[in-house]
């Protein structure tokens, strides 16, 4: 097994009163990409606004051998935990342009921007033909793209993918996660989280099952494709 | 015709002074969600700090306006970090109460520490004029003029070329995505509420040359300048450019062929009249 970029345990947090993460351990290798999956609810967009920082939480979370447990937002994305966020969260009332210099905005290295803009218009052309194009006035699709984009611009050491696939066309899906791979060949370690989990365990090392907010399941991503119970309860076999 | 051009020149004039009075309340209430009911009063501190800058150590007022706007950043950035932060996620009665309670204070400090006295910003060029196309042009209200329309262009620019801007334009936007990406909310508030109070300090200090200052003004002021911000939109300076213009042509028009006392009347009648055509303002786009 690679060396361990993130390691949780123990990890409690939930909404006021409701608890919604109980007990949830898991880890991440360097350069591995990891699927996180599970039905509707069963915690795992809560899982990432903890690891994120937006959410407060107990437990510890280790990141590259540091305590980041509750830290906030800004100095975890600065340590290079960067999340796409369910629903793409873009700036829609920014260009696409402003959106990808969003996603660099505490990046020190100005110097390099230019540059890494022209590899992300180039890895999607179409936001590179779109760049003065109001976000929030794309496709579905498009948005997906340009959320991916942003996040790229951050330079990241762990991206943290939630809900990538929703509403989105299969072809659209398909290129995202081949960026994904492409990505990973660069160094960057990913966390995808996703209910489409033929998808995630597709091109993912290992996976986990996180149900009414416990890991249920852990293993490589094959063996959770083929599990029995994976197939039945998440793929429909 | 004539008297029609004279009042175009003044509505303009004026125009510009009003959208610069708007600019920091729209910026303030489109990115904090606040309507500060204080802004008149920042407006009015602001021509305080210019006319003892005058009287006091004879800084022209131009030359007092950056000092001014300086001074009233570092109280706006005060007021947010140790006051309204403790009201920003709160429901907006709660940050309309907190502003108005603030106005009082400052009306009433101004009051005890200024007197009630008018007093005027009034340099030796403040009776130079000229000629233009038959109307006459002062030359304080035209400086005043081009510096509020320089400033509200700064500050579009700085709102869309800068990462600081874009990133308060963002937090403006949508708060989770900003924190997620690396974004210090109480930081951009802070920043946020400093330059809305700075451009209260500049729209006051020009207000001190072209009129008439005593501890009472902000009032009508807050009124005015959320007359502009509804009129031209929350999202765009360039949008209150276009409300300021409105208000002081309606204002200088209404005042000329009705009478001085129906301003009021025709100001508010054409907020009404917008938020029913187009309830984004002139230049806010439709969802």
């Amino acid at each position: 097994m690679s060396e361990s970029l993130l390691d949780v345990r123990n990890l409690q947090a939930g909404y006021g009163e409701m608890p919604v993460l109980k007990d949830v351990a898991f880890h991440i290798g360097e350069r591995e990409i990891v699927a996180l999956v599970g039905s509707n609810a069963a915690g795992k967009t809560t899982l990432l606004r903890a690891l994120s920082g937006v959410l407060s939480h107990s437990g510890s979370v280790r990141y590259a051998g540091e305590e980041i447990a509750n830290l906030p937002s800004d100095a975890i994305f600065a340590r290079g935990l960067v999340q796409l966020p369910e629903g793409r969260q873009l700036f829609g009332d920014m260009s696409v342009h402003d959106n990808l210099l969003m996603g660099a905005y505490r990046r020190s290295d100005r110097g390099n921007l230019d540059a890494d803009l022209g590899e992300v218009y180039r890895i999607f052309p179409v936001l590179g033909q779109r760049k003065r194009q109001l976000a929030g006035s794309m496709s579905g699709g498009e948005q997906q793209m340009c959320a991916m984009a942003r996040a790229l611009m951050a330079r990241p050491r762990l991206l943290m993918i939630d809900e990538m696939s929703l509403g989105l066309a299969p072809a659209i899906v398909d290129q995202l996660l081949d960026v994904l791979q492409s990505i990973r060949s660069r160094g960057v370690t990913v966390l995808l989280v996703e209910q489409d989990v033929y998808s995630a365990l597709r091109i993912a090392d290992r996976g986990y099952v996180l149900e009414h907010g416990h890991i249920v399941r852990e293993g490589r991503a094959r063996e959770l494709a083929d599990d029995p119970e994976v197939k039945r309860a998440y793929l429909g076999v | 015709m004539n008297l029609l051009w004279q009042g175009i020149v003044n509505g303009v004039l004026l125009g510009g002074l009003y959208a610069l009075m708007a600019l920091g309340l729209a910026l303030v209430w489109g990115v904090l969600n606040i309507v500060n009911l204080a802004h008149g009063a920042l407006i009015m501190l602001g021509g305080y700090v210019c006319y003892y800058l005058f009287t006091g150590a004879h800084i022209d007022p131009f030359v007092a306006l950056p000092i001014t706007a300086a001074v009233l950043f570092v109280v706006g950035y005060a007021i947010q970090r140790r006051l309204l932060n403790l009201v920003i996620r709160a429901p907006m009665f709660n940050t309309l109460l907190i502003t108005f309670g603030l106005d009082v204070v400052l009306t009433y400090a101004a009051q005890i520490a200024f007197s009630a006295d008018f007093r005027t910003v009034n340099p030796s060029y403040a009776g130079a004029n000229f000629s233009l196309l038959g109307a006459t042009v002062p030359v304080v209200r035209l400086l005043a003029f081009v510096i509020a329309l320089a400033l509200t262009f700064g500050l579009w620019l700085f709102l869309t070329r800068t990462p600081l801007g874009r990133a308060i334009r963002a937090t403006s936007q949508n708060l989770v995505a900003a924190r997620l990406y690396g974004v210090e909310p109480r930081r951009i508030y802070a920043l946020t509420f400093g330059i809305g109070a700075a451009l209260a300090g500049a729209a006051g200090a020009l207000y001190g040359v072209v009129s008439q200052l005593n501890p009472y003004i902000g009032t009508s002021l807050t009124a005015k300048s959320f007359v502009i911000a509804i009129i031209g939109g929350l999202s765009n300076p360039l949008g209150v450019i276009v409300g300021g213009l409105v208000l002081g042509l309606v204002e200088s028009m209404t005042s000329l062929y009705i009478g001085a006392t129906y301003t009021n009347v025709a100001s508010f009648g054409i907020l009404v009249l917008v938020l029913i055509v187009r309830p984004t303002g002139l230049l806010g786009r439709t969802a």
